[in-house]
């Protein structure tokens, strides 16, 4: 690996903070990544065991306000992370409200195995899935990554660097869909490996790995062609 | 802690935050490892950039009403299962008495009614008519119909099914699945013997039930 940074645009902006010692400190004690998620929706984590069994048990029982509170906690990561697999915001919003219906029709099979929470984001991931195989067979197109679907990808909210955000979206759909869920979960919605291994029914140390290949990936894709004169 | 160069890829991979501050320590003079963390760090911020938790108008008012009309639905179908209503209350140990004594009366029962002698087909068992054929086929088709939708719905609490109710209920089902195979293969043969089709219909009829009573039991 030679020692360059990636061709993206936003570089100088990576640069100038990482020359800053308390951005090293920031990066190097990332146990959970709750700290960039202050103000965003909550943590599958960050709420005591408790308050989670108390929602499964009020979803359990049919209490709306109970999906109401699920959606509150979580419903912006869950369209978020649906719309990143997916690749549009209305399929991300069906995606979600399948979900709760599965999450309503199936309660009672859940035996709290993992957390509530974590178990409703396993469902959201088969879903959007399920969604993307639907989508291929209507269009019976076939692309040669994973035999899945590339999603269309939409503008979104003002103020993100678009021809970052292009790159990266590229350069993730080139990755397997296990690299890619992994990497979406840790690093754009900040979940921490053991809610991940929940997730994906892996375990820990394999979501770490998984991120690092990832990672690895990107790097590759994203790093600008390498001068023969090195 | 002392690390090099050559620990930094296993570091960035699973290190503690004790090993990441050594490798911090070391970049400061390693130009390399400045370069590389840097790269590495990049795609975290990069992926903040697909981070996107504005509100969404009206998305939660519409699961609201799904969820209600799903609710709606699971309220409004037959309850054949007031009998099972106390089972939850019960102890698991319960449960699984109750439960296995249901699937054996279950299985005997369509056992009984598949065993039940079926005379000489051709003589003494009256033939449906072509009117009342049609009718017969007409009713078995609506009655798969509805039954492959409830058992799709059925499906996640058959496959893993969390009681010992579900269980058992998943039990009769394979019974009723290979009565109803038996009863097919025999109409095939002979597609106007009124007496198989009718036991066949109320194999239908008794599948349906059960999926109905799986998807209230889930409840
Ligand atoms: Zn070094």
């Amino acid at each position: 690996m030679g020692t360059m940074g990636l061709a993206l645009p936003w570089k100088t902006r990576i640069t100038s903070a990482l020359h800053e010692p308390a951005a090293i400190g920031r990066w190097e004690t990332r146990v959970g990544p709750s700290e960039h998620l202050t103000g965003g929706p909550a943590q599958a984590g960050a709420k005591p065991a408790n308050e989670d069994a108390a929602l499964a048990a009020a979803c359990r029982a049919g209490d709306l306000r109970a999906y109401e509170r699920l959606y509150v906690l979580h419903g912006a990561r869950m369209k978020n992370l649906a719309r990143n697999v997916l690749g549009s915001a209305a399929d991300a919003e069906d995606a979600v409200q399948e979900t709760f219906l599965k999450v309503q029709r199936s309660i009672a099979s859940f035996r709290g195995q993992s957390s509530f929470v974590t178990w409703t984001y396993r469902i959201l991931i088969n879903t959007c899935y399920d969604a993307r195989r639907s989508r291929l067979r209507k269009k019976e197109v076939t692309t040669d990554d994973d035999s899945e679907e590339t999603p269309r990808r939409e503008p979104r909210a003002p103020g993100a660097h678009p021809s970052l955000r292009i790159a990266l979206v590229r350069a993730l759909e080139k990755l397997t869909r296990h690299q890619r869920d992994v990497f979406l979960l840790y690093e754009v919605e900040g979940f921490r490996h053991a809610e991940i291994a929940g997730m994906l029914e892996i375990s820990e140390a394999a979501s770490k790995n998984t991120l690092f290949q990832a990672k690895k990936n990107l790097r590759e894709m994203l790093e600008p062609p390498r001068s023969s004169a090195g | 802690m002392n690390v090099t160069c050559k620990d930094r890829e296993r570091i960035f991979e699973d290190g503690t935050a004790a090993e990441w501050a050594a490798l911090a320590a070391h970049a400061a003079a390693c130009a390399t490892c400045t370069e590389e963390i840097r790269t590495w760090q990049s795609l975290s911020v990069a992926a903040k950039e697909l981070r996107d938790y504005s509100p969404i108008p009206g998305l939660w008012s519409r699961i609201e009403r799904a969820l209600i009309e799903q609710d709606g639905r699971k309220a409004r179908r037959p309850e054949g299962k007031w009998w099972f209503s106390f089972l939850p209350n019960v102890s698991l140990g319960w449960q699984t008495a109750v439960a296995g004594a249901f699937a054996l009366i279950l299985t005997a029962s369509v056992t009984w009614i598949i065993s039940r002698p079926v005379r000489d087909p051709g003589k003494q068992d009256p033939l449906l008519k072509n009117a009342a054929l049609k009718e017969v086929e007409s009713a078995e088709s609506a009655y798969k119909k509805a039954i492959d939708k409830l058992a799709a719905e059925a499906k996640p609490q058959l496959d893993t099914p969390a009681t010992p109710l579900l269980a058992s209920y998943h039990e009769k089902l394979l019974v009723l699945d290979s009565a109803i195979a038996d009863l097919r293969a025999q109409g095939g043969l002979n597609p106007s013997n009124a007496q198989l089709r009718y036991q066949l219909l109320a194999m239908y009829q008794e599948k349906q039930r059960t999926l109905e009573e799986v998807l209230g039991a889930g409840k």
